[in-house]
């Protein structure tokens, strides 16, 4: 019962989660009517950027933060629950909700895909999957932001520091290429922030690399929601309501 | 409760505690020191009233107790357990000074999803939910928005949150803010039955009436410090002794009252500050001795009200 409520808080807590996963869900549709759409058109990569790296960003938002400022907090921290398992159990909410809104999405792309055959479907259960991994990343890792950060300025920041960080990338990318600083700051990038490099290439190479792909996103979600949990366990949690 | 906690084994056991806020990473920040180098515990089945003005520690002291903040110096144990264990958090149920709901709840689901949080089963939690529904007399109300509620009303489900599962010990910050008459009645009702179930009851408040019609017993703090602490006898044990007598009297503050504080003094009446009932025979008897020609002598003990008042005068002085 105590996981059931936790889990079932994380989808219930905003009356404005049911409409986000309403809007994400119905933007699908009228990308089947986009006039000259290419051949190659990947629905499984539109997926993984919609629903994979986006969607976390915004039903994550203010997961642990909204508590903290408005002080409902205070009445959740002093129930006999170990503040890990509140903390699993939130990001446990997020990744089922993922889970269900990508089955629902999957099933949708699939019968307009056999109404009007456009676009292509290769990959698409490794997108899927890819998609699913790389939400649970990005979900670990504003869940922890959240912990830290006011309110629900855990997305905003996520979104900022994504900017901060991948910008430079492509700019060194750009110019720069060849050059050793970039090929770190590629590495450290490519395996420290959530792993969108590695998991676009799921299903395209061999099995060992798809495994070690999933392993490396997974160990990620674990480090990210490990230093959360540290952070939440540490964390007082004051008097004043924001 | 006592000082040394000899009686029973204490629910609450504060040692050398020292809160202090800020400093910040390269002191940009001023520190505030909340509480400084207190000590208490208290037993079973009491109620004790926190009472301090605003910024004294009452609030940080709880939120200590309720595990929310890390003492910067000392130990708390709260049943013998460390502050915010888990076995510590079992034991207690707090209601903070602003209780916040997640507004698309009723106030049933939200019962329901702190009970559950106990780890109870399905049926305990709905014959919990409905036990503290009814104790608080919430049934009316139980399936309505929280985010429509009232502060009051907030208050009162903050209670009934806290009561879930029969707590040892109840944590009360300004639990009657925002409360009608009526409720605040019912407050007290519940308090007393709680009590008398053995948990013990910590209520900050600054409605000091209410707080004397609830317990007398009392901890005072004072910036941070532990001023007085104790049942009342003992610490509003300042009265005054007002003696009306005729005209023409002997000179009877020099001689007769030099023991003792004079408050007021005129041709036919005195108001003397005693420490208790027990002074009132010596000082009468004194007067009577002198020739005096008593017409009326009354004692007005020291309410907590003015206890809190004096007290707080005395440290500023």
């Amino acid at each position: 019962m105590k996981a059931y409520a936790l889990i079932s808080e994380t989808f219930l807590r905003k009356t404005s989660l049911r409409l986000v996963h309403l809007g994400w869900f119905l933007a699908y549709p009228p990308m089947f009517l986009i006039p000259s759409l290419p051949e190659t058109w990947q629905w499984g990569c539109l997926v993984f950027a919609w629903s994979g790296c986006l969607l976390p960003v915004v039903l994550s938002a203010g997961i642990f933060g909204d508590d903290i400022a408005s002080g409902r907090i205070r009445l959740v921290a002093t129930e006999p629950i170990h503040l890990s398992e509140l903390y699993i159990y939130r990001f446990l909410g997020l990744s089922l909700q993922a889970a269900a809104h990508l089955l629902a999405v999957a099933a949708l792309i699939l019968l307009l895909h056999w109404l009007t055959g456009r676009g292509s479907l290769d990959r698409f259960v490794s997108w899927i999957l890819a998609s699913w991994l790389i939400f649970n990343t990005w979900a670990a890792l504003s869940t922890s932001l959240s912990v830290v950060v006011s309110r629900d300025h855990n997305s905003m920041t996520l979104v900022l520091a994504t900017i901060i960080v991948f910008f430079p990338l492509y700019m060194l990318l750009l110019f720069f290429e060849d050059s050793l600083a970039t090929r770190t700051y590629h590495a450290i990038v490519r395996y420290g922030c959530p792993p969108v490099e590695v998991l676009v290439g799921l299903g395209k190479y061999r099995l060992a690399t798809g495994i070690a792909s999933i392993a490396h996103s997974i160990g990620l979600t674990l480090l990210y929601g490990a230093v959360g949990i540290v952070l939440l366990k540490n964390r007082e949690f004051k008097y004043a309501a924001d | 409760m006592s000082e040394d906690g000899s009686e029973m084994a204490p629910v609450i056991e504060c040692r050398e505690v020292t809160k202090v806020y800020g400093g910040g990473r390269a002191g940009r920040k001023a520190s505030v020191c909340a509480l400084d180098n207190v000590s208490w515990q208290v037993g079973g089945g009491t109620i004790v009233g926190l009472v301090g003005p605003n910024g004294a520690g009452k609030t940080t002291l709880l939120s200590l107790i309720a595990g929310l903040l890390f003492p910067t110096q000392g130990s708390i144990r709260v049943c013998g357990h460390p502050a915010r264990s888990l076995d510590a958090r079992r034991s207690l149920g707090y209601v903070p000074e602003s209780p916040a709901f997640l507004s698309c709840y009723s106030a049933r689901a939200v019962l329901k999803h702190h009970a559950a949080l106990h780890g109870l089963s399905r049926e305990a939690i709905s014959g919990e939910t409905e036990r503290v529904l009814s104790q608080l007399r919430l049934e009316e109300y139980a399936d309505r928005a929280v985010g429509g509620f009232s502060q009051g009303m907030r208050q009162r489900l903050a209670l009934a949150v806290a009561l879930l599962d029969s707590p040892r010990l109840l944590l009360l910050d300004e639990p009657s803010n925002g409360l009608d008459p009526i409720g605040v009645i019912e407050l007290r009702r519940i308090l007393s039955e709680v009590r008398q179930s053995g948990a013990t009851v910590i209520i900050s408040s600054h409605r000091l009436g209410e707080l004397e019609r609830l317990t007398s017993d009392y901890i005072f703090l004072h910036r941070g410090r532990i001023v007085k602490f104790g049942r009342d006898d003992a610490v509003a044990q300042t009265g005054r002794l007002r003696i009306e007598f005729l005209p023409g009297s002997p000179r009877l503050r020099e001689d007769v009252l030099a023991p003792y504080d004079l408050a007021e003094e005129s041709e036919t009446h005195l108001v003397v500050a005693v420490n208790g009932i027990e002074d009132v025979p010596g000082v009468v008897g004194s007067l009577v001795k002198a020739g005096a020609l008593l017409t009326g002598v009354t004692l007005e003990m020291q309410d907590i009200e003015e206890t809190f008042v004096r007290l707080c005068q005395e440290r500023a002085s």
